[in-house]
This record gives C-alpha cells, structure tokens and sequence, in this order.
C-alpha cells in the first residue's frame, strides 16, 4: 500500500500533506498529555514489531501480495495520537531508508495508514466496547476495527490514485482495485490484533485501559478491562 | 521494569520470527499498486536515493543471512528510536506541567 513517487500528482500530494500534517500536530500535543510512562517501551516494542511485520508479503488473490499495517493494535494500546506517531515513524524509515514509499507521497502514506489506519480501528474498537462493556465487544470490535482500518486504507489509496492524472482509469476502478486485496489482509490484520490483545490480557492487562488513552473529544471513555471470556 | 522487559523481549523474538520469515519465505512483494502500475506502464520517479532499495544492500542482493542481519539490526534502530521519542514526549509533558 506505499505509494511511491511518481504515482499521485503533485495536488492530491499537496492536500494529503495537509491532512496529515495537522493530524501530526494534534498527535504530537496529545500524545504527551495522555502517554504514559509505562506505555513508552510497548510503544516501542510494538512499533519495531510492526516494522518487521511489514516486511513479510502475504500472497492473496491473483498472484498479488499485500502486508499487515499494524495500526489498529497500536491505536487500540496507546492511543490514535502516540500510534499516528508510531506509524509516522515506520514509513519515515521506510521512504528514506528502503525507498518504500515516497517522499513526495510521504502525506498520503500517512494519511491512509496513520490517519485513517489508526484512528478508525480506534473509534470502531471504541463503539464496541461502550456498546457492550464485555470482553466478546472488546475482541469484536478490536477484529472489525482492524478491518474496516485496512479497508478504508485501501480505499483512501484507490482514491488519491483515481484522482491522480497518472493512471487513465476511473475512481471506482482505482478504489475496487485496492479493496478487494486488502479486504483479504484486513482480516488477517483483525486476528492478529485480537491475538494481541488475548496476549496482553494475560500478561499486562493494565496496558488496555482505554481511559488513559482516549481523547476528549470522544467523550468520557467506559472503564474497559472486561474478564476475558464474559459476555 | 521487568514485565516491561517481558514485553520487549516477546516484541523482539516475534519480530525476528517475522524477519526471518519475511526474508526468508514471504519476500516476494507484488502489489495490486505494483500490478497496476505496470498494466499502465506507469513508473516510479524517485527524488531521493535509498542507501539501502528494496531492503538489500547493493551488490548483496538476494543473500537471506544478509537480508535477515539487516532486518534484525533495523527492527532494533526502530525500537531505539521510538523509545527516544516516547521519553521524550513524556520528558515534555512533565516540562509542560
């Protein structure tokens, strides 16, 4: 899904800039109000976690290939801001370390992945739980967050493509185009995300405490740390 | 500290199991972006030069244990890197408060 220079023309770059950039502002003013210092080193881990993971190429339909993002369980473990950072960071090291992805394109690769990547999975995961409070909402919401994540990701994608002057076919070809593959990862990406979070229920369950993380403008946040297995 | 090592230590061995795998088995990277670019003979115009493309050290390329050396080593510049920026986040907000 990282698009590289070359591929978008120069105003969908310009626009998706913007986009990002006053998510990034946000992010960065948030971030260090609602980080916590126990959460510094999952931060990390789970960013380098993810950055490997990336480099693994699933096979999906038609001979093509197609990786996980990691932004959900990110979002959902440290916050959309802190995870917008952890996956601006990776794509940073990516575009100008590997050259995957562009720079000029830097913008729309966050934007799909670090914006709507992060913070859908976040509000998806978060309805879930205010709607149910139990554990079966929690891993419900954590699987079709991730899903509908990687989705919009990919639909975000087809979008910037379609609209791009480069490619002589239709926004609706460009967004089927990216969806459909992506449909497929996104469910992978759902199960890795709620074997994470079964993980992490076990062993810090303390990491989980959407209070901590979530931000103002979502409204009080239920106290979730529903016993894994409740309804 | 130490539960905080345990995440850690899981974190790496996972991502070594995915460089390893990822270098070894799932490196073969062809995209619908990929494929659709080349339907439409489409073609990337870089304006910065990697050090290292594709994840392989130029004139190296293809060698696994070199490929899997350089995953681990950038896994852990990542995890590096992202601990300095979360203290440092966290280094701000106490400044701020």
């Amino acid at each position: 899904m990282h698009i590289p220079d070359g591929f978008l023309t120069y105003s969908v770059c310009a626009i998706t800039y913007v986009g990002a950039f006053i998510f990034w502002i946000f992010a960065f003013r948030r971030a260090k109000q609602v980080l916590s210092d126990r959460q510094v080193p999952l931060m990390a881990t789970l960013t380098a976690m993810f950055f490997a993971a990336q480099m693994m190429n699933y096979p999906i339909i038609g001979g093509t290939t197609a990786h996980l993002l990691g932004g959900p369980i990110l979002a959902i473990t440290l916050g959309p801001y802190a995870g917008l950072i952890s996956m601006t960071i990776i794509l940073l090291i990516q575009a100008l370390l590997f050259g995957d992805g562009g720079i000029t394109t830097l913008g729309a690769n966050v934007w799909n992945m670090g914006v709507i990547g992060v913070f859908i999975p976040y509000l998806v995961y978060l309805a879930a739980v205010k709607a149910t409070r139990n554990s079966r909402g929690m891993f419900a919401g954590a699987f079709f967050g991730a899903f509908i994540g990687d989705l919009l990701a990919a639909v975000f994608a087809g979008l910037e493509l379609g609209f791009s002057v480069i490619f002589p076919y239709s926004v609706a070809i460009a967004v089927t185009a990216m969806a459909l593959p992506h449909s497929l990862i996104g469910v992978g990406e759902g199960i890795v995300t709620v074997a994470i979070i079964r993980f992490l229920l076990s062993v810090r369950p303390d990491l989980l405490q959407l209070p901590k993380v979530a931000p103002n403008w979502l409204g009080e946040s239920p106290s979730v740390l529903p016993k894994v297995g409740g309804s | 500290m130490i539960r905080d090592r345990r995440i850690i230590l899981v974190g790496m061995v996972v991502s070594i199991i995915f460089v390893v795998a990822g270098c070894a088995w799932l490196s073969f990277s062809s995209e619908k972006l990929d494929e659709i670019a080349e339907h439409f003979g489409a073609q990337e115009s870089p304006i910065w030069t990697p050090p290292i493309p594709d994840y392989e050290i130029p004139g190296l390329e293809g060698n696994i244990v070199v490929n899997i050396a350089l995953g681990i080593f950038f896994t852990l510049v990542v995890l590096g890197v992202v601990l300095m920026v979360g203290k440092g986040l966290r280094a701000g907000s106490k400044k701020e408060a």
